[in-house]
Order: structure tokens, then sequence, then C-alpha cells
């Protein structure tokens, strides 16, 4: 295909999807598979739109050609008449041609992107373990050549730009599928197989990634922000996201951290702490993470309190039971959990 | 062409035989296609009505962004309840209801070839729809979308009536599909008007014929996997759990091996109602009838090979992604073929534009949109992005309403007037098209935009601020434009039906043999039986088509009973004069068991579905019983020589019948085979643990053989006229086979592991107990034709029930053969 051919069929489809900027669109991709697939999606919405458009002027122009005409067979004689009838099957063969002609470069493309996107460019060192829960994302990051700096985040991901990233998906009950639209397609989290992926994002920004497979009754509530910045912010985020938990030192607080430890540690974990709990995220650098409850709520002092007080009320379903602590503790405890940065 | 002047002594005499008897208890027993079709029309259009309802109250929700009108809960029912009953209860069933109505009257025929098994069919279909929908007041209505995904729909994540009701939902509509399919199959080959050549059928013919091939090879698919699933969910199996060594992508691939050519199902017939009525509109034969016919049966072909595209995320090896690819991409020539040959048709012809034919270029304009959206998510790494998003929901809504709602629409403004001898009101018409064309584009255009914006489907809810809340906007609006095109249409078959104008037999001058009769036509279809010369016998003064005529207007009447003719499958040149049924209460009551069945396993009352499972097999052999009546042995001479009156052997519908049985059985036990290849060939410990010893099977494996030899021994011996050697034969054959059972029940009992165990062992025991009950069914029909024997019911000439049997016994000792190599003989192979 000339370069030519090519700009056409990216200022045809801008056109069609102007006002594409939302932050999960796809076809303006940032990522690098993501890329490869924009461009071949671009090229086929550009076909499909001049298909569309020849199809529907071939209709028009059979009715045009007819115009005036009195057909039916109430209006006299012309259908009864003996006639010719041609057999009209060159256009059959015409019309077949031009659409192998346009399925064959379709399919060349298809195979082209499909090699593209398969593989990473080089070995990437960096590896994501994703943990799909109904309905919140697991993600323990490992950095092969330094495996003692690995730690686990949940809702959240960040990826250095340039830098190709190895995602290895795993569920904790149903089917989900991890989802990240600017950066690359989907590939689905089964239960009992462990699938992989690769991403690298190509230009800083925050997009948002979502669950793609329907999961329950969550599953509109199961996204992560998505994070592209440069290798020396993400070594910044990967060191603060390391780091254990410092004991708070305002009172409240740490009156906070005892409820924490007692109650909520059952299932939430949060490092440097005897809160150990693996059934739900986990907290350590809660207050720096922009939502609750997996994208359902903005992580403000007001929602956490009403989360914790009562979680199903605001997420139909959610496995964290409503939680009836008195004032004073759900004070502390929010006081401790903002503190968790 | 005016309906030929037939004498009234004739009239009246067939009007006698074939009369459905007067009021409601009548139309209980109704075997007769027409009222069978139009009860299926009726009920598939409620079902649509009812699944358009629920599809508003999603777009409700969906106006605005954060709206909660309905609880999550709520509208993922709501979801899974939209397209189950669209896909299930209305998409299919509804071309169903044209074929039914419209073939035996295209074909020349008096009725379908089983006109009590298309009774069957459309009560089992109605009982379905009714169990389906008994779940709404239990407010447990299915939830896991029709597609059903293991393990969400498993009892674990599961736990309600739901997924219970849909497995045995589909599990109902399964039998009353499978003997729908048969049916059409059947009559295609064997009831059509001598003369009716295979190169003279209609489109919609070669449509719901592909179509119901298509179904026997599917269907099976979806029932294996839906056992499987309810055995899981209430038995403990293991199929579909990681933790036994079952795996849930089992359940896709059963369910997309089906899925996917069910799609053409519902599309073809569809096409078929194009293919036919858009010539009549442009007043000249369709272009490319042969290649649009072979079009047809290659995009079902096709259709089989390209399930995995419905699954390119679940993790699957590129050079398998690229076939599969490939495969979805070319299936897009034979769609163009008939996209071509609909265009030349109107170029070329002299086309006029009543409201029928309104909805068909309206129709090619939609399918030729959600195809090309369907090439676009065939390019794999593209799909990786749509897949579950709106975009997907657009094409397949394209494609759908597109291309099986607009024929729908666009069948019942053409064939209205023969269904009730009044044309529909035309300027409604006009209203109708344009408020359901505009309406289904504002509807589901912005789908695609709004999916390229990375809207996920499946979601009851979403935020503000992605660039979504104005598209989904006009898409509720649409919606609501959309369902006003409904309901005109739903007003306009009201009005016309009591007030409409007086059609006469042929209104639009269409070419086809249905108008040739009366509108509506009577009950016997054609009181003289028409001899085909042609494609187009009511256009053969006007068109160079050939020497050949056909005869309208003299020719045979069978008036000695319930008659047709059976024909030569490929030339339809008469065979055998064809007895058909009387009107009957058995297939109601059939349904009704099987019913009973369903709402029994569904409470877990066994004693509910014993009633239910005996009930059936009561119906069943009061249904197989002959009536003495209708036994009528001899020749009679007709125009065509001297024919057999109810003849054995390839000539009967039975022979066909039985044919088409053993096909989707043995296409049910190939599925449940796949499954146990499948869940060997991704475990991680050895398949089985420790391998079953294959002696007693293969003591076994030679009984059964050896009952086989006695049961064709016994048939091959009255073909030559020897009673005593049917009955020896099929005494020791009935023998054999409960000694097999007998010991099948010892290997049972000393096999270490249990159904419940692992995945292997809930495929080991589903897979021999179902040849078990394969077994056992056979034994029970042995047994009828044994006492039969006895009653002396069978002659050379008369052993069609002997015949059947026969091959119906050979057919459990094949599959025995496979499941004995599959089970026993492969584990050493490793």
């Amino acid at each position: 295909m000339s370069t030519r051919r090519a700009r056409v069929a990216v200022v045809a489809s801008a056109i069609v999807l102007a006002g594409c900027n939302g932050t999960s669109s796809y076809l303006d991709a940032t990522g690098n598979a993501g890329r490869s697939e924009a461009i071949l999606g671009q090229w086929l919405t550009a076909v499909a739109c001049a298909v569309v458009v020849l199809v529907c002027l071939a209709i028009v122009w059979g009715i045009w050609r007819h115009r005036g005409e009195q057909n039916a067979p109430s209006s006299g004689k012309s259908g009864t008449e003996r006639r010719e009838i041609r057999s009209g099957l060159r256009w059959i063969y015409v019309g077949i041609a031009a659409t192998l002609v346009v399925l064959l470069v379709t399919f060349g493309g298809t195979m082209v992107t499909l090699n593209a996107a398969s593989h990473p460019p080089r070995v990437p060192r960096l590896e994501i373990d994703v943990t799909g829960h109904q309905w919140w994302w697991e993600l323990r990051y490992q950095d092969r050549a330094h495996p003692d700096e690995g730690f686990v985040t949940a809702n959240e991901i960040h990826l250095p730009i340039g830098i190709p990233v190895r995602v290895r998906l795993r569920s904790a009950d149903v089917i989900h599928s991890f989802w990240l639209p600017q950066i690359a397609g989907k590939t689905d989290v089964i239960p009992g197989q462990i699938n992989e992926m690769w991403v690298e994002a190509k230009q800083p920004g925050t997009t948002r990634g979502a669950c793609g497979e329907y999961c329950g009754l969550q599953h509109a509530m199961m996204t992560l922000p998505v994070v592209a910045e440069s290798p020396e912010h993400f070594a910044q985020w990967t060191a603060q996201r390391r780091a254990e938990a410092v004991a708070p030192m305002a009172a409240e607080a740490h009156a906070g951290q005892i409820v924490f430890s007692r109650t909520c540690g059952v299932c939430h974990a949060v490092q440097g702490t005897n809160a150990l709990g693996r059934v739900g995220p986990d907290l350590t650098h809660f207050a720096s993470r922009p939502s609750i409850g997996a994208g359902i709520l903005r992580n403000t002092r007001a929602n956490l309190m009403g989360w914790i007080v009562n979680a199903p009320a605001i997420k139909e379903g959610a496995r964290m039971p409503a939680m009836p602590l008195d004032p004073a503790d759900l004070n502390a405890v929010v006081a401790y959990l903002q503190t968790l940065r | 062409m005016a309906a030929p002047a037939i004498e009234r002594p004739l009239v009246e005499r067939l009007e006698k035989i074939w009369a459905t008897p007067p009021g409601f208890r009548g139309s209980l027993q109704s075997v007769d296609h027409k009222t069978i079709g139009i009860r299926y029309l009726v009920t598939s259009i409620v079902f649509l009505v009812i699944g358009g309802i629920e599809a508003l109250l999603m777009r409700s929700q969906l106006m605005v962004s954060g709206e909660h009108m309905l609880s999550a809960d709520t509208y993922n029912q709501m979801f899974s309840m939209h397209g189950v009953t669209m896909i299930f209860l209305y998409a299919a069933p509804v071309l169903s209801g044209f074929s039914n109505y419209i073939w035996p009257l295209m074909l020349g025929a008096r009725d379908m070839a089983y006109p009590r098994l298309n009774a069957l069919s459309y009560w089992t279909y109605l009982v379905s729809g009714i169990f389906l929908y008994t779940s709404l007041p239990l407010g447990a209505m299915p939830n896991a979308g029709w597609f059903d995904y293991v393990p969400y729909a498993s009892r674990a994540y599961n736990p309600g009536l739901n997924i219970d009701f849909y497995a045995l939902t589909v599990l109902i509509l399964a039998v009353s599909t499978t003997v729908g399919s048969i049916n059409f199959i059947t009559t295609l080959f064997k009831t059509r008007a001598p003369g009716m050549s295979l190169n003279r059928l209609p489109i919609i013919v070669w449509g719901t014929l592909t179509a119901s091939v298509a179904n026997v090879f599917a269907l099976p698919a979806l029932s294996a996997a839906a056992i499987m699933l309810f055995l899981d969910r209430r038995y403990g199996t293991h199929f579909y759990d990681p933790s036994a060594g079952g795996h849930p992508l089992l359940w896709q691939h059963l369910f997309w091996m089906f899925g996917h050519p069910w799609v053409y199902i519902v599309v073809l017939p569809a096409m078929g109602i194009v293919s036919d009525a858009l010539p009549t509109f442009c007043r000249r034969p369709l272009v490319g009838y042969t290649l649009v016919a072979l079009a047809t049966v290659t995009t079902a072909m096709i259709g089989f090979g390209v399930w995995l595209h419905h699954m390119f995320a679940t993790g699957i090896p590129p050079l398998a992604l690229a076939f599969f690819g490939g495969a979805s991409i070319i299936i897009t020539i034979p769609s163009a073929v008939a996209v071509f040959s609909w265009l030349a048709t109107l170029w070329d012809g002299r086309p006029w534009y009543p409201a029928a034919m309104k909805f068909m270029l309206g129709f090619i304009a939609l399918f030729v949109i959600g195809g090309v959206s369907g090439v676009m998510t065939a390019a794999v790494p593209f799909d990786w992005q749509v897949t579950d998003t709106y975009f997907v929901v657009a094409h397949l809504h394209y494609v759908l309403v597109g291309i099986n709602v607009f024929p729908v629409i666009a069948g019942v403004y053409y064939w209205f007037p023969k269904f009730t001898g009044r044309l529909m009101n035309e300027r409604l018409g006009t209203w109708n098209f344009w408020t359901m064309f505009i309406g289904a584009n504002l509807v589901f255009f912005p789908m695609h935009i709004v999916g390229l914006l990375g809207m996920p489907r499946r979601i009851y809810t979403y935020p503000s601020g992605l660039g979504w809340d104005t598209y989904n906007a006009i898409e509720t609006v649409g919606a609501f434009v959309f369902a006003l095109g409904v309901l005109l249409f739903a007003i306009n078959v009201l009005i016309s039906r009591r007030r409409g104008e007086v059609a006469g037999p042929n209104p639009w001058d269409g070419p086809t043999l249905e108008w040739s009769t009366p509108s509506p036509p009577p009950p016997y279809n054609f009181a003289i039986i028409p001899v085909i010369g042609s494609r187009h016998p009511l256009w053969e003064d006007r068109l160079d088509e050939g020497s050949s005529r056909s005869i309208l207007t003299r020719g045979p009447t069978l008036v000695d009973g319930r008659e047709t003719f059976a024909t030569t499958p490929l030339d339809a040149e008469p065979a055998a004069i064809m007895q058909m049924p009387e009107d009957t209460y058995v297939p109601l009551a059939l349904a009704i068991s099987i019913g009973i069945i369903a709402y029994g396993l569904l409470f877990s009352q066994l004693w509910l579905a014993a009633l239910g499972a005996v009930a059936t097999v009561v119906c069943a052999i009061t249904w197989l019983w002959p009536n003495a009546e209708t036994v009528r042995d001899g020749v009679a001479s007709t125009e065509f020589g001297d024919l057999p009156v109810g003849r054995s052997g390839t000539h009967s519908v039975g022979y066909w019948g039985m044919v088409g049985v053993i096909t989707t059985e043995a296409s049910f036990f190939a599925y449940l085979l796949f499954g146990y290849f499948y869940l060997a060939s991704q475990s991680s410990n050895p398949w089985p643990t420790e391998a079953p010893r294959p002696w007693l099977p293969l003591a076994n494996t030679i009984i059964l053989i050896l009952s086989s030899v006695a049961v064709a021994w016994g048939e091959r011996g009255i073909r030559l006229g020897r009673r005593t050697r049917l009955r020896i034969g099929y005494a020791v054959g009935i023998a054999l086979g409960v000694l097999f059972l007998i010991l099948q029940g010892v290997e049972y009992s000393r096999e270490k592991i249990s159904p419940t165990h692992d995945a292997y062992g809930s495929a080991f025991f589903t897979i021999t107990g179902f040849h078990g009950a394969h077994v056992f069914v056979g034994l029970i029909m042995l047994c009828v034709v044994l006492v039969r024997a006895f009653k002396n019911h069978f002659s050379a000439d008369r052993r069609e029930a002997v015949t059947n049997v026969a091959i119906y016994w050979h057919f459990v000792d094949a599959v025995w053969l496979a499941v004995f190599t599959s089970l026993y003989i492969t584990p050493y192979l490793r």
C-alpha cells in the first residue's frame, strides 16, 4: 500500500471518527502493539466506509435508473409482456473480483499486524503478574534483574515509556479480560491457564483500563488507571511502591492502625504491619491511588467513610462486607488509611 | 394467472378429508403446516416484542451516564434475557414460521413430510419459551449472557436457578429445532410436486434446507455443552472446573461450534426471503440463481470453520489465529455474491416499491454495514481491541436486525395476502419502513463509534467524561423510534387482517407456486397436484426458460384420504403415494411431557422428572403405533403409472428421518468425544491417571456386534418374507443388548473412580452413560417392533419400522466402537 493511499485512509477515518479523544479510544493509540492495531483499524474503517457508500450509491442508482417507470402489475402491461431477460451475471463477477482484491489486502495487513503484535521487539525484563478478581485487579511487579525488588499493588498500573513489559494473566475466580485500550488489545484472564501478553507504552499520559469480559454483577466497575510515564518517573514510582508503610505519628491514625489490623487486616494487607490479609486489595499505598472500589468512587475522605460503612450499598455485590464500626473507630481507620501514601 | 377452476364435488371431498375440526379442541390437534406456520410467526413476534421491551429498559438505563434505574443484577438479567429471547425464541423460530407456511405451497405438496413432528416442533418451542419465562416471576432469570460463559455460570459463582433455566431451555429448544430441521430436510427430498427438481427450488427453500442441515450438525454441540453444564451445576461433575481437570474454554469451544453456524442458520433463510421476493418486485428472475444457491450452501459450510473468531483473545497460538482470521474473511465472498445478485436484479429489473420492497432495499444497506464491520472484526489484531466493546454490539445488531428482522417484516408484507387473503396497508407500511429504518440506524450506528471510543459491552452503567454520553443518548432515542416502527407494524397487521383490501391469489404477480393457490389456501393446498416445468411456473408465458410448461389445472387429485406424492430426491419424479397422518393430540402431550421433565429437573423433584419421562415414552409409542385406518397396502394407478402406496425402503420418509436422527446423534457423540480429548490435551496430569482395563468392555463390544448381526439377520429375513426369522433375530438382538447393559453395570461397579472425582471421571461416565441410554432406547424400539412382529404387522413390502429400528441399532453399535476406541484403547497409545 502506498503512503499516499495510507494517508487517504487515515484522513477518511479521522473524519468518520472526529471527536474520538476520550481516554479509552484506541484508534489514537499510544502503545506499541496498540499503534499497529490502530493503523490496521484505520485502514479497515476507511475501506468499510468506502464499501458502504458504494453499495448505497448502487441502490440509489438502481432506483434512479428506473425513475418514472410505471412497473406495478396493476399499472398496465409492462411486466407481463414477453421480453428478453439479460442474465446480469457479469455484475456479480465484477463485484466479486473487486471484493476479492479488497479482502486480500485486508488479509495481508492483518497478517503483518498480527506478526508485529505477537512478539515484543526485545525480551522484556520487567514483568507484571496480573490477577483478576471479582471485581478488582491485583498486580505484582517483578524486575528480572532485581528479583528482590518486587511489590504488590491493586487497581492501578504504571508503565515506563519505551520499555516492553511482559504481563502474565491469572484469574482468582471467573473469566475476565485485561484491556489497556490505548496500549494493547485484550487478552482474556482465564482460570486454569496463564495467558501472556506484552505491552509497551510510547507516550506519557493517563488512560482508562477495564475488564473486557463479562464477569458478573460489577463487570462495569472493574477499571484501573493506566499511567504511562518516563522511565525516571516510573523508577520513582516503583521505589515508592516498594517501601513499607510508615507507622503513623498522629494519635488518631495510630488508633486507626490498631482497629485496622484487628478488623480489616483479615482481608487486606499493609506491608510492614501485621495486617496480612490476601483476600482484598493490598492497601500499603492506598492513599496515593486515585479511586476506591476499582473505579466506582473518587478517593476522598467522605467517599472512603461511606465505602467502609457499607460497600455493597455502593457497589452491589461487592465482596467487601458492610463494616458497622462505631464513629470513633471509623474516623480513626479513615485517618490511618489517609496516611498510607 | 387466476386460480384454476375446480369442480365443486372434488373441493368438498378434499375439504372433508383435510379440514381440522373446528373450535379450540380442534386447534390443539391440528397438524396443518399453515396453522403451525402462523403459530410460529405470531409466537416468535411476541417474543420479539418481549425482547424489545428488555432492550428498551436497558437503553433507558444507558441514556445518561451514572444512571441506576435498574440494579446491576436486574440489568445483567435483562441483557441475558434479551439475547436468549431474540436469538433462540425469535430469530430462528420466526424463519421456521415462514418456511412451515410457505414450503409445501412452494414445493407443490399438501403438507410437510411429518405433519405431527411439525406440531411437536411448535409445541416444544412454546414449552421452552414458557419454561424460560417462568424464571421471571421467580426473579431468577438467566444472568450470564446468552453465551453463558463458565465459570461465572457455574454453581460456585451463580448458585441460583438462573443458569439452570438457561441450560434446560436450550435443551428443550434443541428437541424442537432438531425435529423441525429433520422435517424440512425430509420434506425437501421426499415431498415435492412432480417436476420440482433441485434446480427449480426457490432460494428460501435452499436457505432453510441449508440451515436445517447445519442445525443437525451444530445443535448437538450446544446440547452437549448444556448437559455438561447442568451436570456440573447439579450433580458435581467437573467438565468446566479447572481445579479438578476440567477447563472453562471447553464451554467456549462447544458453544461457538454451535454459535457461529447458528448465525448463518438465522440469516440464510431470511436472505432467501429477499432472493425470492425481490425479483417479484423487480419483475424479472433473480440474477445468478445458481450462484446464489451455491453461495447459500457454501456460507454454511465455511460457517463451521470460523468458530474460533469468537475466541481470538483467549490466548490462542498465532497460527490458529491466522487460519481462523483467514476463514472469517473468506466467508464474506458468498455473501457478496448475494448482494451483487440483488443489486444486479434491481438494476436490470423494472422495480416498483411497495412496503415489502422498501424493507428489502433497506435490508441490503444494513446487510452491507453489518458485513463490513464483520470483516473488520475478522482482522485478528483489530479484534483484540473491538471484541467485547459496543463496536461488536453494533456489528451483530446490523447483522441480526438487518438480515433477520428486515427480511422478516418484508416477508410478512409480501405473504400477508397469502396468509389472510388481504393486503396490508401501504401508507402505514411506508411509515413503518421509515421509522424502523431510521430508528435502526440511530440506535445501532453510534454504537460503532462509542465502541471505538472504548465502551465495553455488558456494563450496566458508565461514568461521564469519556466521550460516550452523547452517542448513548442518541442510541436511546433511536431505540424508541425503532420500537415505534415495530408498533406501527403490529397495528398494520391487526387492522389489515380485518379491513385490508382483498388480495386475490396473486396480488404481486409473483412467479412461484404458492401464488397459484387461493388466498388463503385451502387445508389441502392444491386440489390438483401441480406438475412443474420450470423455475417460475407462473411466469412461463413471458420468459424464455426452455420449452417445458408447468401443468396446474389438470392432473392427479389423490382423494382417497390424506395423501400426497413421495418423489425422488433429485428430479422429483413420483415414486410412491404417501399417506399423511390425521390430526392428533399426541404432539401436544409429548411436548407437555418434555416440559414436565424439565420442571422436575429444575426443582430437583426426580419423581416429577421420572413421571415426565414415562409420559414421554408412552406418547412416543402411541405416536409410532400404526393407525389401522391408514394402513392400506397396495398399488394405485395414477397419471405417473402405478405407484405403491406407503412403501418402505429408501422411498419412505421414515428412512430419511432416521438418517437425520442418526446424523444429529452421531454429531452429539462426536462433540462429547471432542470434550474428552480437549480436556485430555489441556490436562497437566496424566489422563487418565490409570488406564481402564479393556477386557470386559472388549467382551461387551463383541456382544454388541453379535446383537447387530442378529438384528441384521432378522431384518434381512422380513425382506424375504420370513416372519419367524424376524422374530428370532430381533429376540436374540434384544437378549444380547440386555446382556451388554448388565455387563456395563458390572464394569461401572468395578471402576475405582466416580463421575464426581475429577473431569476424567465425569467424561468417562457421561460418555458411556449416554451410550448406555441409547442402548436402552434402542432396546425399547426393538421390543416394540418384536411385539408388532408377533402381531404380524410386517411383510416384505411393509417393514418400515423393522428397517428403521435396525438402522438405529447398528448406529448404536457404531457409536460404541468409537467410544470403546477412545476410552479404552487410546490411553494405551501414549
